[in-house]
């Protein structure tokens, strides 16, 4: 019997060509599309994906790979496990990802229990990134071939177990290798641009998004102040601040100043010059580690990625009780945001990864 | 060959429809004057008089549309419209999302809209619908059976207050085509709604019965199509290939009804014993012989129904969308089933082509599937 393995298909060329060529390497493939949001933004979303003539894309596809497809409803279950987070953190002022909560709750966890009712061995995506297996049964994660496509920031929440039932077809491709092989295959969506907005949020406005989801009273005005909590400027939400951020600020300053700090319990957002916004490390929590056994509590020399285009920088991690650590750069480094991820890799390996609470200072 | 069990979508189209339309040579507008015109002309007036047929009603009375959503927005519409003096509409719960949607229209325009509800087999109670009928009301709709669960509408005494109130009687009897007597003056309706595709015929194409053309006006304006009801050069095709479907029906539903009803209730029972917890929607007595519904106990609809037709098995949720947007059943909901039953609800539908091979091999493999879906899903579905 065939191996049988259910394909996340977005309509998009990366997912497409996954799946046409797990057809064309005799897997059964049965490809889905998940419905994750709800309709309202309408023409706004057209260029983001899991729009519906995205899905028409992958229907396309798929039928001319020969093979079935479907859209499941995930609604539910995305608005409770990505968009309410992704609004709550807003609020906390921190800056979320929800990409990586996508993945890990929607695509690794929801869309595989609906495939292994469906009786699939596997869940396959179209994300670059690679997975090897080890002569002692253990998987390896690894940025995916395309440098510049790199998917690997967005799965270090991935485990053992979830490797073992993952493939990433593409992973080993680059974006233009791709582009050829859905050309060759006479795919439709061979020449689509790609989606660059998070899906849920029409024309990228996150803080209307945050600012209708919001409950009464939760989003207030408050201060931009200086360190000395000299007050700057007033702002309408903490929501619409990220740490980092120099525009949108509306303070004229002698020198260009940044979001150093966002602090949700006096809605106070605190500017500084850039300067001030380095470094040396983070704090995480929700740690997770691709493959915990070989670990010990001392410190690890690792890279570190604290932003998805970021490049890795070379720090060294310690682990702590209850999936918490504190990551040191080797030198100072740049300003790192609460809410997104900081990815552990060694090389091309993602050793784990987790959610950065908050900067380490440097100490003058 | 998969296993179709979903005919209350749309049956698959008679053999003897696709070999008249293919042999249909016309080459007029069937309002022309000319030759080629009235050529045209009595491939539609034939199929009229086999629509017609069908229901016991005189050829003039049936208006093509482009289907049964089309012929309920004609009577809700051209009945509100003829008479501006009234406006008020009785109608149940349960009725398809083309009487439900656009009442929910009308409605934010003021016409008053009062919705009596089923019991938990789907049936509403025709005095509490005759309580609501007033000198306000312009019609009172019910769809004489439901296309999800089966239930066929007890209509006494219905006719008679909606006429004594001066109102007029709709039902949508696209459900119920086929698979019942349907005689409009048995039925004593001033409306009924069909529909082509679900008695085998093609997609696109559906009628309204109108008994008097003076108490309706039409809602596409242009010509005078149709008597004035429906404007616009009519489906012609859609239309013969309705009147051979209506034809065969007429002839074939009862003795259809004999060979299926003891299939299916065989078919039925067979799974209630396979799968524990399994529950009917479809009523116990007195439904569309045709329509089963099951909630399926520790598994999503949704799931089951792909891992069904990945077995070859097709049948569907009451109402789906392709785009993924699963809504729970409203029918459901009506009579009383909570959220997460009615998500976990199928419709299973049979028809002309169900054999009892057909029957028998679901009923081995939908207990399979099910299996397989629960113990994937099992109680996680019902939590999340």
């Amino acid at each position: 019997m065939k191996t049988r393995v259910v394909v996340a298909m977005s309509g998009g060329v990366d997912s497409s060509v996954a799946a046409a060529m797990l057809a064309e390497q005799g897997y059964e493939v049965i490809g889905i599309a998940m419905r994750l949001a709800a309709e309202e933004g309408g023409a706004a979303r057209r260029n983001a994906c899991c729009g519906y003539e995205d899905f028409e894309d992958a229907r396309r596809v798929a039928q001319r790979m020969g093979f079935p497809f479907y859209v499941i409803d995930l609604r539910a279950e995305f608005d409770r496990r990505v968009i309410e987070p992704f609004v709550g953190a807003y609020l906390q002022g921190r800056t979320p990802n929800p990409c990586l909560l996508c993945n890990r709750d929607i695509k690794f966890d929801r869309l595989w229990s609906r495939a292994r009712a469906l009786g699939a061995d596997f869940v396959a995506t179209g994300h670059y990134a690679r997975i090897e297996s080890d002569s002692d049964g253990s998987f390896r994660l690894l940025r995916g071939l395309d440098s510049s496509k790199d998917q690997s920031y967005f799965l270090f929440t991935l485990s053992q177990e979830q490797l073992a039932r993952t493939l990433f077809p593409i992973g080993a491709m680059t974006k233009a290798a791709v582009r050829r092989r859905a050309a060759d295959l006479g795919l439709i969506n061979a020449h689509k641009p790609e989606s660059q907005e998070i899906c849920f949020v029409p024309d990228n406005d996150y803080a209307r998004l945050v600012g209708e989801r919001a409950q009464p009273g939760r989003i207030r005005p408050g201060d931009i102040t200086d360190r000395a909590g000299r007050v700057l400027a007033r702002h309408d939400g903490i929501h619409r601040f990220t740490v980092g951020q120099r525009r949108g600020l509306g303070v004229a300053a002698s020198e260009p100043l940044y979001v150093q700090e966002i602090r949700p319990a006096d809605g106070r957002v605190i500017a500084a010059p850039h300067a001030a916004l380095t470094s040396a490390g983070l704090r995480a929590a929700g740690v997770s580690l691709v493959d915990p056994r070989s670990w010990e509590s001392d410190r690890h020399p690792i890279e570190v990625r604290i932003r998805y285009r970021h490049p890795p920088l070379p720090a060294s991690l310690a682990l702590m009780d209850g999936a918490r650590a504190e990551v040191r750069f080797d030198k100072p480094g740049p300003a790192v945001t609460p809410g997104q991820a900081c990815v552990f890799y060694r090389g091309d390996q993602v050793l784990g990864g987790g959610i950065i609470e908050a900067a380490l200072e440097v100490r003058a | 060959m998969a296993i179709y069990l979903d005919h209350n979508a749309g049956s698959p189209m008679r053999p003897q429809v696709r070999a008249a339309l293919a042999a249909l040579n016309f080459s007029g507008n069937p309002a022309s004057v000319h030759h080629s015109g009235q050529a045209a002309r009595s491939v539609l007036e034939q199929a009229r008089a086999r629509v017609a047929d069908l229901i016991g009603a005189r050829p003039t009375s049936i208006v093509f549309t482009s289907g049964g959503t089309e012929a309920n927005h004609l009577a809700l519409l051209g009945v509100l419209e003829a008479d501006p003096a009234r406006r008020a509409i009785v109608t149940t719960a349960i009725e398809h999302s083309s009487i439900l949607h656009p009442l929910e229209h009308l409605a934010r325009t003021g016409v008053q809209v009062r919705i009596v509800p089923p019991d938990s087999q789907g049936r509403v109670d025709p005095a509490e619908l005759i309580a609501h009928v007033d000198h306000q009301t312009a019609l009172v709709s019910v769809g004489l059976a439901n296309a999800e669960v089966g239930t066929i509408q007890d209509l006494s005494g219905l006719a008679d207050a909606a006429h004594r109130a001066g109102a007029l009687l709709h039902l949508d009897g696209v459900a119920a085509a086929g698979k019942m007597a349907l005689a409009v003056d048995e039925l004593e309706c001033d409306l009924l709604s069909l529909s082509a595709h679900k008695l085998g015929g093609p997609a696109g194409s559906g009628a309204l019965f109108v008994r008097d053309r003076a108490r309706i006006r039409p809602w596409l304006w242009a010509g005078a199509q149709e008597h004035g009801m429906r404007a616009g050069t009519p489906n012609l095709l859609g239309a013969a290939g309705f009147g051979i479907a209506a034809s065969i029906v007429r002839d074939e539903w009862s003795a259809e009804m004999a060979r299926l009803a003891p299939l299916a209730a065989e078919f039925a029972s067979h799974l209630m014993v396979e799968i524990p917890g399994l529950r009917a929607n479809h009523p116990a007595a007195g439904g569309l012989y045709n329509t089963l519904n099951f909630t399926f106990p520790a598994v999503r609809g949704e799931t089951l129904l792909i891992a069904l037709d990945l077995a070859g098995v097709e049948v569907s949720m009451g109402s789906a969308c392709a785009a993924g947007a699963v809504e729970p059943s409203h029918v459901l909901l009506a009579m009383g089933r909570g959220e997460g039953a009615a998500r976990s609800s199928l419709r299973i539908s049979l028809g002309y082509t169900t054999t009892a091979q057909d029957l028998a091999a679901a009923a081995t493999i939908i207990p399979r599937v099910w299996r397989q879906v629960a113990q994937a899903e099992g109680v996680q579905a019902m939590a999340s």
